[in-house]
Formats: structure tokens, sequence, C-alpha cells
């Protein structure tokens, strides 16, 4: 055990005597705490809640069949990997691909650029999924798109905004958390004010911290300290990247391409001002305006409880198609389908403590 | 399992169920196969069946008929049975160079020389354009067996010590650097073949089994391992050999060292007593130098699943991957 | 939603371009996010976009958070003896 990481934990222990529960907002944290094994190294009264920070959890449904109902007029459609497998009503990016339509793997937004120069009379869209971080990579792209005049390419924009999500949250009174684990790469981007209203409006300590085990670590015992002494504050233990300001640059060039909407959650409903539409003057690059698409909000399966999960109302094991008609090789909500979500750590789990948990 | 996608290919738990679905009428008619590399059949000998469809068909470290070959004497060879014979069979796209299909059969040759492996058998079929991917190799291969108790995963037992011979996920490593266009220096497939590794511990009684981990990784050959033998099985990451390209790779495109492919690497459950010998005789071989002990197997809980204690001392499962590996930007 | 990987700036190649090293991983990203690059710079990069550039990682600030870490876990870690210090 590295020494920081053994003296976090035991920090911990010393620290957290009633029960408490923190939420981990961002998926590559609720990734990063399951592959390196933290959650046995906190003490068992800290409850650890996985948010809604994962952009492929939150897709609505009605998102996905729209980016569907593309393939089948013979566009590309590229995506990252992570989205490949999300379910819609008639399928999944992988599913069609199976099927024989064009659905794209890329790790990069400039990939698709590539894709659209090389294949001009194909029409390459781009299913642009992702928080602040990801979305001025795709700004980038509209503007290099713009300013070289490519015809063939557009984007599908489900980019959402993560502030609406948290206010969201810690509006609600019956959730009871003792902190926040804030994202560190969407605050590289935001920085540190969007999300101080954590702290100073909903009296609730909130941490940004990086994604490396130490990282975490020290991020749950800045949050456990604060509890002790009786704070609330926002605080970042990730001043290797992210500056109060953010990157201005980043947000900058993603205010120039996008403008805020309403989107709907998968499990919150609709919040206001949450997702990143085109602006006007890029309408020639927005794949809904040039599909004519109308991307309702599409209903969650029925009996899926995808997004009280989400918002850690309830765990996994409380809803009725855990296990049964809901399961990794065959997921009903996307909580299930990202390889790390909290319904499918739990389906792990489950299955090892012969449903004890 | 409505039609099947490129997620049943994998190697992981989708794979079993398409796996299980194709030996359905074999098996009811009590003439299905046991699920391990190779077959032992009457007579002490030892077949197998392989496909090869890599794209690209020539990576760093090897090219399809080098793959094919080593694939097919692997499979033997981790049944404990001698590379002897080997028969190919090539699905053709019309148009493929006929040049380059000769550098491919040519590495195979001398693959199979290599081996003292004869070619014994082989057919050639030519479809129309686009109904392949250029060419694909289907390989069966046919070897004495040298033990003298069969190997296999139903001779797990409580205390064994699990040993892999080389650090894990080169070739897997190596496919999606070419695949996804990243330039990684040093990182090559590790395809190769085991057999001049594997027969010098064959005389081993504590030997157990032994799996070519191939599609699905380490990970998959162990998760098959605990759930077949219903024992816990422990691992220690600071153990696992992963080489710092491979490492680089993963971190990049978001996988698991885990679960990459292989193609050079073999998981082998020993007796505790006959643990160190092993691994000191393996670590002979010229590939194996990183050969380790990675882990043990438990009797407790959690039974039929594997866990790993974390290169920051945590703990947590280890299960099969589903469906395909696909890179992450989450 | 994040996966960000150190990466050492190698070459500019342009007002967007440039080459750099991720351990082993030599790769081409996109610098249009992140200002004032040059070679030798270490920066983060999400989905082959750089989005900042990283300050060094033993920080005073930073030293003085884990500080106080260990000033809470002393009294436990003196009893138990068992952890190997890597």
């Amino acid at each position: 055990m590295t020494s920081n990481v053994a003296a976090a934990s035991e920090a911990l222990k010393a620290l957290v005597a009633a029960p408490i529960s923190v939420m981990e907002v961002c998926g590559t944290h609720t990734v990063s705490i399951f592959r390196s094994g933290i959650r046995s190294l906190l003490p068992p009264q800290l409850r650890l809640v996985s948010g809604p920070g994962c952009p492929v959890c939150v897709t609505d449904q009605g998102e996905i069949d729209c980016a569907l109902s593309l393939l089948e007029t013979g566009a590309v459609v590229a995506a990252y990997g992570d989205m490949f497998r999300v379910p819609g009503k008639s399928g999944s990016l992988a599913s069609k691909r199976s099927a024989g339509f064009d659905a794209r793997l890329v790790t990069s937004a400039s990939d698709v650029l590539a894709i659209a120069e090389k294949e001009p009379r194909k029409e390459v869209v781009f299913l642009a999924v992702g928080f602040e971080t990801t979305a001025p990579a795709t700004a980038a792209l509209v503007l290099e798109a713009s300013a070289r005049n490519i015809a063939n390419l557009s984007v599908l924009s489900f980019h959402k905004r993560t502030p609406p999500a948290l206010k969201a949250l810690s509006a609600d009174p019956s959730l009871a958390l003792s902190g926040f684990l804030l994202p560190g790469h969407v605050s590289v981007i935001l920085g540190h004010e969007p999300f101080r209203f954590l702290s100073d409006l909903h009296g609730i300590p909130a941490v940004i911290a990086g994604f490396d085990p130490e990282q975490i670590m020290l991020g749950l015992v800045t949050i456990a300290l604060q509890k002790r002494k009786g704070e609330a504050a926002l605080r970042s233990v990730y001043g290797q990247a992210v500056r109060p300001e953010g990157n201005t640059k980043a947000r900058e060039l993603m205010e120039s391409v996008f403008i805020s909407r309403d989107a709907s959650w998968r499990g919150l409903g609709v919040l206001l001002d949450s997702g990143l539409a085109l602006r006007d003057g890029f309408s020639r690059f927005d794949a809904e305006k040039r599909f004519e698409l109308s991307c309702a909000p599409g209903e969650a399966p029925a009996g899926c409880r995808c997004g009280e999960v989400l918002t850690g109302r309830i765990a996994p094991t409380e809803c009725p198609l855990f296990r049964t008609a809901c399961t990794p090789v065959s997921p009903v909500g996307p909580c299930m389908v990202s390889g790390e979500g909290t319904c499918g750590a739990y389906f792990r789990y489950h299955r090892a403590n012969g449903g004890k948990r | 399992m409505n039609s099947v996608t490129l997620g049943h290919g994998s190697g992981g738990r989708q794979s079993h169920e398409l796996v299980e679905a194709l030996l359905e009428g074999f098996r009811k008619r009590n003439i299905g196969p046991e699920l391990e590399d190779a077959a032992l059949l009457r007579g002490g000998y030892a077949m197998t069946v392989d496909g090869f469809t890599v794209s690209p068909r020539k990576f760093p470290g090897g090219d399809i008929g080098h793959l094919c070959v080593c694939g097919c004497a692997n499979d033997l060879a981790v049944r404990g049975a001698s590379p002897d014979f080997l028969g190919i069979g090539l699905i053709i796209e019309e148009g493929f160079p006929a040049g380059e299909l000769a550098e491919y059969m040519e590495s195979a040759a001398a693959t199979c020389e290599s081996l003292g492996m004869t070619l014994a058998a082989g057919d050639t079929k030519v479809v129309p354009s686009g109904a392949v991917d250029g060419v694909y190799f289907s390989g069966s291969a046919f070897g004495k067996v040298h033990t003298a108790h069969p190997l296999g995963m139903s001779n797990i037992q409580e205390g064994d010590a699990l040993i892999v011979s080389t650090s894990i996920g080169r070739h897997g490593a190596a496919i999606a650097a070419a695949r996804f266009n990243l330039s990684v220096d040093g990182l090559e497939s590790d395809c190769a073949p085991l057999w001049p590794v594997v027969k010098n511990i064959l005389p081993f009684e504590g030997l157990r089994c032994m799996r070519d981990c191939t599609r699905g990784g380490l990970g998959t050959v162990l998760c098959e391992w605990a759930e077949s033998a219903n024992l816990h099985i422990s691992l220690d990451e600071s153990s696992i050999p992963v080489e710092d390209t491979v490492r680089s790779l993963c971190d990049v495109l978001g996988f698991d060292p885990l679960y990459m492919a292989c193609e050079g690497c073999v998981a082998l459950a020993v007796s505790s007593a006959s643990a160190r010998e092993v691994l000191g005789t393996l670590r002979k071989s010229p590939l194996c130098g990183d050969a380790a002990i990675i882990g043990s197997v438990f009797r407790g809980e959690p039974r039929g699943m594997v866990s790993m204690k974390t290169s920051i001392g945590g703990e947590r499962l280890v299960d099969m991957p589903f469906g395909e590996l696909l890179p992450r930007i989450c | 939603m994040c996966l960000a990987i150190p990466h050492v700036i190698q070459e500019i190649l342009d007002e967007k371009k440039a080459v750099a090293l991720a351990g082993a991983v030599r790769t081409e990203i996109r610098t249009d996010l992140v200002d004032s690059l040059s070679p030798g710079d270490t920066v983060l990069v999400h989905a082959g976009f750089a989005i900042e550039k990283l300050s060094p990682s033993d920080s005073e600030e930073l030293l003085v958070l884990w500080e106080e870490v260990r000033s809470f876990a002393g009294a436990t870690l003196r009893d138990t003896s068992t952890h190997d210090d890597v």
C-alpha cells in the first residue's frame, strides 16, 4: 500500500464516526474507485454514492433512438466507444453495426473530420456526448468544419452541463449527503465558481479531486475533515490541473459554438439550461436541423428505476429489474450498460456477497 | 440471443453464450467437447481447431500466418501435446494479392519448421469480393500428448498457485495501437510458440492445467477457472507482469490490461509445493524471463469468483469482460 | 466523464496540432484549447485534445494537505505496523 493511501485510510477511520454519505459525481471517479479497490479501504460508516456524472448513463433514450434513426438513412454515425452499447428502443450503435449500418468508433472529435474528408459523398454525423470536459473539443471540430467549408459533416449534440444536475440534486431535501467529490476534469474547464453554491448555499462540503487513488483518498479525507470541523467549503486538491478560473480559452470556444437549452436527463427529468445546442450561426452543422429530427425524450423502459439509482435514492438491488430482466449481457437501462456504472458494479458485488450488500 | 454480434466473438461472457448455444445439439447427444483449448482424444493424442481473422493482418511482432501456426500449436501445448501436425483452411477474397498470400504462407511455413510441425492437410476456397475481409485462416492441429495424467481445469484444487509465463496483454495492445493509429515504441505482439517453453514443465506432477490467454486475456481465463472449479482465486495485482508499453496504451484508450489478448502467454495452475520449481524452470526460457506467481486458489467466499489485492492495497473483484473491449473517453 | 492522461509535448506541428508522448505512446494531439505550448510541457489530454497545461505534482499546497492527513492518521498508524510502505 502506498504510504499516502494508507495514511488517508487511517485518517478516514479516525475522522468518520457517524454514518455519512458522499456522492462521487463523476463516472470516471466511479471506475477509478472500483479498479483501485478503494472501497475496501474506507471505514464502513463512509458510504459512497455514485452520482449522475456519467454522460452515457444519463443519455435519454429518445436521444439514442434519434442517433439510431440517422444510421438507417445511410449516414455514417461516429461516436466514442462509451456510447456503442447504450440501448435505445430499437437497439444500440453496436447492434446496428452488426446489422450492417455504418456506426464508427472514434477516439477523438478530430477523427470525424478525417472521415468526412475521406468520404465526401457520405453524410457524416458526430454523436457528441459528454460534459464540459468534452464539449470544447466538439466546438473546435465545428469551428474547423466551418472554416474549411466541409459540406458533409454535422453534429448531433447531446452534450450536457454538470452544474444544473448538481443544483437539482442538492435542492432535493431527501438526498442526505455529507459531501460531494467533484469531477476533476470538468473543473479543469469550468474552474471552481460553478460549484461554489454547493457549499455556500447548501452547506455541503465539496471537494474537487483528480482520478488517481491518492487524489480520490485525499479528496475524501478533505471532505471528512470539513465535516468534523463543521465547515462547508469548496476546495480543490487537484491544483496541478485545475485553475480556480478554469480554462478560459476552452470555455470561450465552447460558448462561441454552443448555447444552452433544456435537456432531459435519465433519472432527473428535464433540467433547465442543462444541455448544449449549436448556435444558429452553425445550423448547417446541426444534425437535428439538417435531418429535421425531433429528438423527443423517450420513456424509460417499463420498470427501470435507473433514475433513482443515479440520484442515489435507491440501491440497484431495490430495482425490480436488477439481475432479472436487466443484466450486463442484456442491459435495460444505461446504468447497467456503462462498464462500471452503479448497477454494473453492484452486479459483481451482489454475486460475490450472495445478495447481501 | 437473436443474432450473433461482435461481442460474441470477444472472448468474455458473451462468447460463452454463443458457444453454449452452438453446442446444444451436441451436448444433448453426449457427443460434445470439453471446454479446454484442445481436446484429449483416445489413444493419447490431442486436437484443436482455431480461426484467424486478425486485422490488420500484419502487425508489430508477426502476421496472420505466424499467428495461425502459433495459435494452433499453443492450444495443443497447453494440454501437454507436441505440435506434430497442422491443417490450414484458407478462405480468400476474390482479388486478394497472390504475393501477400505467399508471404503469410511463408511465415506459417517458417514457424512450422521451428516447431518441427508438418503441414498435413489444407484447403482453399475463393469467395466473391466483399464476402470476407481479405483472407481468413482456419487451423486444425493434432499432436501426441506427453503427460502421464490429463491436464485440465477439473484438476484445480484449494491451495494451488497461479503462474503466468510472461507479461500480459502485448498482442491485444499491439493490435489496438495499429487499429487506432497510435505509435508505441517497443510494443510488439507476444505472438510466439509455447511448446518450447511448456515441454520443460510437463514432467512436474504438480502441474494441474494450463491455458493460452487469447481473447479476453488473463482475466477471462482465471474467471473461467474459478467458475469451473467453484473455488475462489485471489490475485496480487503487483505481481502480474505488465510492460510499460502495454500500460501506457491501456491508459490512453481506457483499457484494463487484464482483458487484453495475449498470443504467447500461458496461465498455469500448479500445486503450491511445485510452484517455485515450475517458476524457475519457466524463467530459464528466453521468452519467460518475467514469469511470475500471481495468486492462489482458496476454498472460501467468494466461491467461483476472482478477487484481486490491488496495487494500493485495496481489494476488488475481477469479472469477465462483457463483449467487445471498447476504448472509452469517460 | 473524463478520462484524461498526462502527455509530454514533443513537437509543435502548427497552432492546432502537436506530437506528444504519454508514457510509451506517441500520438498527434489537438492543441486548440490550450495556448502557448512548447516541447517539454506536460498537458492533460482528453479524447485527443489537450485541455490544460499541468503544473508540477509535488506542489507545496499538496504537501501541506498530505501533512494534515498524516497528522490524523498518526495515532492509528502507530498502533498497526503490518503495512509495508512502498
